[in-house]
């Protein structure tokens, strides 16, 4: 399969980088893993006569722990490494999990955590996982900075809020609170390489250990032309005593959130009988991770 | 078994250190000075008339060397069988399927190959498509050759004993239907071919193929070359599982290409182009009824088969008559009945794949005993039993079981996967299920009609005696032909396995009809045994001459020569050759002769040592119209038991693991033995629950990547426990046959059958997505 | 426009101009007649083209080359030592873990990349990394056998 042709920047700063991309506007494209934009160039879906390389930017593939309130995502943090961060996996798990599952092994060495949220698949593993945790979006371009929530983010298959001069430069999420448990489930034809049919990211919060649901946060992929909050599911849950009873009431109402498509993956009508099965099943996982939550060791 | 030194060992491949390194080459790796590149032009429509191509734009383009169409290539028609020559190498009146080859551009690099195609100007008249086989046979449907009305390819009608009488006189009839999908044999090389024509007109092709004899006949042909100017040199295959079995026309236009140009031309198929090749398996409708008594005795058989072929025939016509023959067996039957429709649509042509033209109705088959077994309250391991053939039994279609291990492969999955303490106790969504296929072990006759050899083998001994040149036409492509080929050698020699070296896959060394129906290890093997023996007679023949010893008492054993059990009296033979060979490093020592010393000393005799052996089956099989499909001097076959896990809230299918026994007669090589049964369950399971080649409405593949054609990874995959059982086969070389293909047939219904097990629901189509059963379940309740 | 790039192959030090749209994959190929590093998907889907990129298994055909600059790349060609099979090499000769060998290169770099992180993995462990590599020959059994084979010796190895 070849590439077309393009010119390639390897800008050595962020600065730089922006500079580039508000010079060549829709022509350019960054280029971080190229797990993505060189797929689609090679099947000729987007023809990008620039390509910006991230390589040479220091300081946005880490990882970095903000005294305890957060953590700051740079975009191009890899697959790889999110799901074997401890503190991602520990603290912010429906990334962790959600980044296990992406692709294989070779794929998830290089996809990054920006690619896939600005790629914006509607089957996308980390959109949901990122917008269950209520993460916030630093975009930046030559002359301005701005933060969006992902939950705005997504337009539409491919489409973001994202303005073709401005770069995805780093994703913050808060520390969720005590009693905190999150789960990502993700439906597909086989245990590797595949493309979500249905998948759910889950956040759920407790009042305490025993205590009634003070705040839960349910994500769905693949179920919309973007993926989308079942927030009157959400809205449903807060302040119930969880059971599974109750998450099997709130996985059918979740269903209410979602226009899921017929596709060779799969018919809308069993999508939508799995969103309620993988969300009461995803809310389940959550409890059982918040009930068991601890303190970090310090 | 014998006592043997080198058979029915865990030698290892022989290409084993190349292919871990990377050194081995496959055609995609070879490079030739002055080389350039092709690529072909493929119609983006179903079906449509050509109304006019226009390459003069593409031949003006810089670097391009030559562009080829219809026009230069000629319209001789080919195909796989010459009873249905349906395709020329470029389309001239019309385009069958998107895909389907309309020209070829030769260029300095493969850019300006690309850019050349995108040059070519074809004006088309659209006309109507159908893309469903039962559509296809319908009055009216488009009609997509001419010479073929009502889309009928092919029709196969057979009877053995009144099958309706039977049937009436049963206890029960139970009726079953099956749909399996398009498959693609998803090997990882793509096609790849290099065309070197040189002066004085000699065209060598390193080609990707299973058939190196049948490329270089069918190239010969198309491109109107004598048949002796043609050579084609098989380099490593990266796997081929049936569709590398015919001339491609990748192959013919490389061919073309160099002819024209003088220069070497290389040209590999791109993923997508490798889907949009196919010849890969059918797309199958099964219909059954099988009828039974009380006491489980099976009677008859019925069986309809509708397969939809695409718009060439490829290898259909054998396939529609497997669908029918290789019910036969394993089950004794009174009677039994085939009708079989093979429909031409506007998609890409089908051929051969694993288990040609039994899968899918093997799985129709096992599941309907299983239906009716449940019916008469008999576990189906008792049904089959009741009802298995042996050794010597002949089918109703006149089979000839002259070895089978059935029953031995039953009890040994019976007993290795525990299914007494499992069948009808597991909780629900977790099932157990078995089923059974056999296969043969190669055809009986070669696809063009004619009294060839179907395997000839040189052994050519180095001249300083150390060394085994084994060189053949067959085709080694990861099934590890090579190796066993070197194995026999060996040890009818009896000389060590590091001390022969194979030399394959080129149609110079000898005439061998290729890797495909399972028939190398059977047949090549004969060949390479018999060529053996007759290097090993003459030495012993100089030997007893030389030594004035009767010939009958000289062995070979492990590199050294006995005479009458002992190391005899040979001192004037070893004086004589220390006394050759002053000076060197490793004179022969030891009490007995060595194999090299007294093959030495024979080429000073006798000039160079050559072996030949050769094969060809006796004549086989029935008198009846299509007695040649199914018959073979041998027939493999095996069982299996697949645990599976279901989610009943999702459908999801989890294959925990998978019991499987082969009867192989002697393994030859016992790892190579297992990584057949294991790579034919993987591609079994594969087929049941992930793959599926899918069109849109226009005709064109949805799925054409290995990303959304779904092969399993190593996660989908269990532990597999595979059991050999070996029987004695008398047709076969040290009593070997099959296990290529045949180990893929219970795959499918032993997950199906287990399914139900886990789940109540009986699927009957492919593949089990988690949606199909999910939603087979839902309708259920 | 083609560029310089600087990098390592198989320990020695390459430097060389390639094009902005060649992959690594054709690099590898074309240019430095690397050829053990195989196509078989150009997408990713398959991993037949997996070298290791600075320690991580990657599908080379979704690297451009010139993003390989100043990187250390370690192909099939470069594993075995002194004409010795690599521990990883020769189990998957001695288990039967090769058939065709299309697969096999990339199979033996993630296996590689594997152990040098996990000397003692799980069998799902290992199944996990050879996830994106994909089989048709073997169903994957003797493959996942030679790997925890390979393991083994190599821990043993280095105890000793």
């Amino acid at each position: 399969m070849l590439l077309p042709k393009f010119y390639y920047h390897e800008p050595a700063t962020l600065e730089e980088a922006l500079r580039l991309l508000s010079e060549m506007g829709g022509a350019a494209r960054i280029l971080a893993g190229g797990t993505d934009v060189l797929v689609r160039m090679k099947l000729k879906i987007d023809k990008p006569s620039h390509l910006i390389s991230l390589q040479k930017i220091p300081g946005i593939d880490v990882i970095i722990q903000r005294e305890n309130h957060g953590v700051t995502i740079g975009a191009a943090v890899t697959a790889a490494e999110l799901s074997t961060n401890e503190l991602i996996l520990e603290r912010f798990a429906p990334i962790g999990i959600a980044a296990s599952r992406l692709g294989a092994p070779g794929i998830r060495n290089r996809a990054t955590i920006g690619g896939n949220l600005v790629n914006a698949r509607p089957a996308a593993d980390l959109s949901p996982a990122c917008m269950a945790l209520d993460a916030t979006l630093k975009l930046k371009s030559a002359k301005n900075e701005r933060e969006v929530r992902v939950n705005d983010f997504f337009r539409g298959p491919g489409e973001t809020l994202i303005e073709p001069n401005e770069m995805l430069v780093s994703i913050f999420v808060e520390t969720p609170p005590p009693w905190s448990g999150g789960a990502y489930i993700k439906l597909g034809a086989r245990k590797a390489l595949e493309i979500s049919m249905v998948n759910v990211a889950v956040l759920l919060t407790l009042q305490s250990q025993d205590g009634p649901i003070a705040d839960v946060k349910i994500a769905l992929g693949a179920v919309a032309p973007t993926p989308v909050r079942a927030f009157a599911a959400e809205e449903f849950l807060v302040g119930k005593q969880p059971s599974s009873e109750l998450f099997k009431e709130a996985g059918a109402i979740g269903v209410g959130m979602c226009e899921p498509i017929t596709d060779h993956r799969g018919t809308m009508e069993y999508r939508c009988l799995m969103i309620e099965t993988l969300t009461s099943r995803a809310l389940n996982q959550a409890y059982n991770n918040a009930i068991n939550w601890k303190p970090l060791p310090v | 078994m014998g006592d043997y030194q080198v058979l029915n060992t865990r030698a290892t491949r022989v290409d084993g250190p190349v292919k871990a390194t990377g050194q081995a080459k496959y055609a995609d790796d070879f490079k030739f000075q002055g080389m350039l590149y092709a690529s072909i032009l493929q119609s983006p429509l179903a079906h449509a008339r050509i109304l006019r191509i226009d390459t003069s734009k593409a031949k003006k383009l810089p670097g391009v060397k030559a562009v080829v169409t219809s026009k230069e290539a000629g319209l001789i028609k080919y195909g796989v069988s010459p009873a249905r020559y349906d395709e020329t190498l470029f389309a001239h009146d019309k385009v069958r399927y998107v895909g389907d080859e309309i020209a070829a551009v030769a260029a300095s690099d493969p850019d300006i190959a690309l850019e050349a195609l995108s040059l070519i100007k074809v004006d088309y008249e659209e006309l109507p498509a159908v893309f469903d086989m039962f559509e296809a046979m319908k009055e009216g449907a488009p009609l997509i050759h001419d010479e073929f009305p009502g889309n009928m390819n092919a029709e196969v009608h057979q009877e053995f004993g009144d099958t309706e009488a039977a049937l009436q006189s049963c206890d029960l009839v139970v009726d079953h239907t099956f749909l399996n999908k398009r498959q693609d044999a998803a090997f990882l090389e793509p096609h790849s071919c290099v065309a070197v024509f040189e002066n004085p007109g000699r065209l060598t092709l390193y080609t990707s193929t299973q058939v190196p004899h049948y490329v270089m006949r069918t190239v010969a042909m198309t491109l109107q070359i004598p048949v002796g100017n043609v050579r084609v040199i098989k380099p490593y295959v990266g796997g081929g599982f049936g569709p590398k079995c015919e001339a491609t026309p990748l192959e013919m236009s490389c061919g073309l290409l160099s002819k024209i140009t003088g220069q070497p031309v290389k040209m590999t198929y791109s993923r997508e182009q490798v889907f949009l090749h196919s010849r890969a398996r059918h797309q199958f409708y099964a219909e059954m009824s099988l009828g039974v008594m009380k006491d489980g005795t099976m009677v008859a058989l019925r069986n309809k088969a509708v397969l939809d072929g695409g718009a060439y025939t490829s290898f259909g016509i054998a396939t529609v008559y497997y669908s029918g023959s290789l019910l036969g067996g394993p089950y004794k039957l009174k009677s039994m009945k085939y009708d079989g429709y093979r429909a031409y649509t506007n998609k890409p042509a089908c051929g051969a794949q694993r288990g040609h033209g039994g899968v899918a109705h093997r799985a129709c088959f096992e599941q309907l005993i299983d239906i009716t077994a449940e019916k008469l309250g008999i576990d189906p391991i008792d049904m089959r039993l009741k009802n298995i053939m042996v050794t010597g039994d002949m089918t109703v279609n006149e089979l000839d079981m002259s070895s089978l291990g059935m029953k031995e492969c039953i009890e040994a999955i019976r007993a290795g996967s525990g299914w007494n303490n499992k069948k009808g106790k597991l909780p629900k969504g977790k099932g157990i299920g078995m089923a059974c296929g056999f296969f043969v072990s190669g055809a009986g006759y070669p696809i063009y009609r004619s009294d060839t050899y179907h395997s000839t083998v040189v052994i050519k001994l180095s001249e300083d005696g150390g060394v085994a040149n084994v060189m053949t036409g067959s085709a080694e492509i990861g099934q590890g032909s090579d190796t066993a080929m070197a194995m026999i050698a060996a040890e009818t020699l009896g000389i060590k396995l590091n001390d022969v070296r194979v030399y394959s896959g080129d149609t110079d060394y000898s005439v061998d009809l290729g890797a495909y129906s399972s028939r190398q290890t059977l047949m090549t093997g004969h060949a390479t045994k018999e060529a053996a023996e007759d290097v090993k007679n003459q030495i012993a023949s100089y030997l007893a001459q030389e030594l004035n010893v009767p010939v009958a008492s000289i062995t070979f054993v492990d590199g050294i020569v006995k005479f009458d059990g002992g190391p005899g009296n040979f001192e004037k033979l070893r004086t004589n050759y220390i006394k050759e060979h002053r000076g060197w490093t490793d004179p022969p020592t030891g009490e007995y002769l060595t194999f090299r010393e007294a093959a030495r000393m024979a080429y000073l005799k006798a000039g160079t040592i050559v072996g030949t052996g050769k094969y060809k089956p006796p004549r086989l099989g029935g008198s009846y119209k299509g007695a040649a499909v199914g018959t073979s001097p041998a027939y493999g076959c095996s069982a299996q038991i697949v645990e599976v896990s279901v989610d009943l809230e999702t459908g999801e299918i989890t294959v925990d693991g998978m019991t499987d026994a082969h009867d192989c007669g002697l393994a030859i090589n016992k790892t190579s033995v297992e990584g057949q049964m294991q790579g034919s369950l993987s591609m079994g399971l594969g087929e049941c629950l992930f793959e599926e080649v899918k069109f849109d409405s226009r005709g064109r593949i949805i799925n054409p990547s290995l990303g959304e054609y779904k092969i399993p990874t190593a996660l989908d995959m269990p532990k597999v426990k595979s059991i050999i059982v070996e029987s004695h086969e008398p047709n076969g070389p040290y009593g070997a046959k099959e296990v290529g293909e045949g180990a893929i047939m219970p795959t499918i219904p032993a997950i199906l059958n287990a399914i139900y097990d886990a789940t109540g629901v009986r699927i009957n189509e492919l593949p089990v997505t988690s949606e199909r059963l999910f939603m087979a379940m839902k309708n259920k309740t | 426009m083609k560029r310089i790039i600087k990098l390592t192959i198989n320990g020695k030090p390459v430097e060389t101009a390639v094009s902005p749209n060649q992959t690594l994959l054709q690099f590898l190929r074309d240019d430095m007649n690397l050829t053990g590093t195989k196509h078989g998907c150009g997408l990713g889907d398959c991993g037949a083209c997996t070298v290791i990129l600075d320690g991580k298994a990657v599908n080379s055909c979704l690297v451009l080359a010139i993003q390989a600059d100043n990187s250390e790349i370690l192909t099939i060609e470069g594993l075995a030592q002194d004409g010795k099979l690599h521990p990883i090499q020769q189990s998957f000769v001695d288990k039967g873990a090769i058939q065709c060998g299309f697969c096999t290169p990339g199979m033996i770099l993630s296996a590689k990349a594997l152990l040098d992180q996990k000397p003692n993995p799980s069998e799902l462990e290992i199944r996990t990394a050879l996830s994106g590599n994909l089989c048709r020959c073997t169903g994957y059994q003797k493959i996942v056998e030679a790997i925890g084979e390979a393991a083994e010796v190599i821990r043993m190895r280095e105890e000793s």
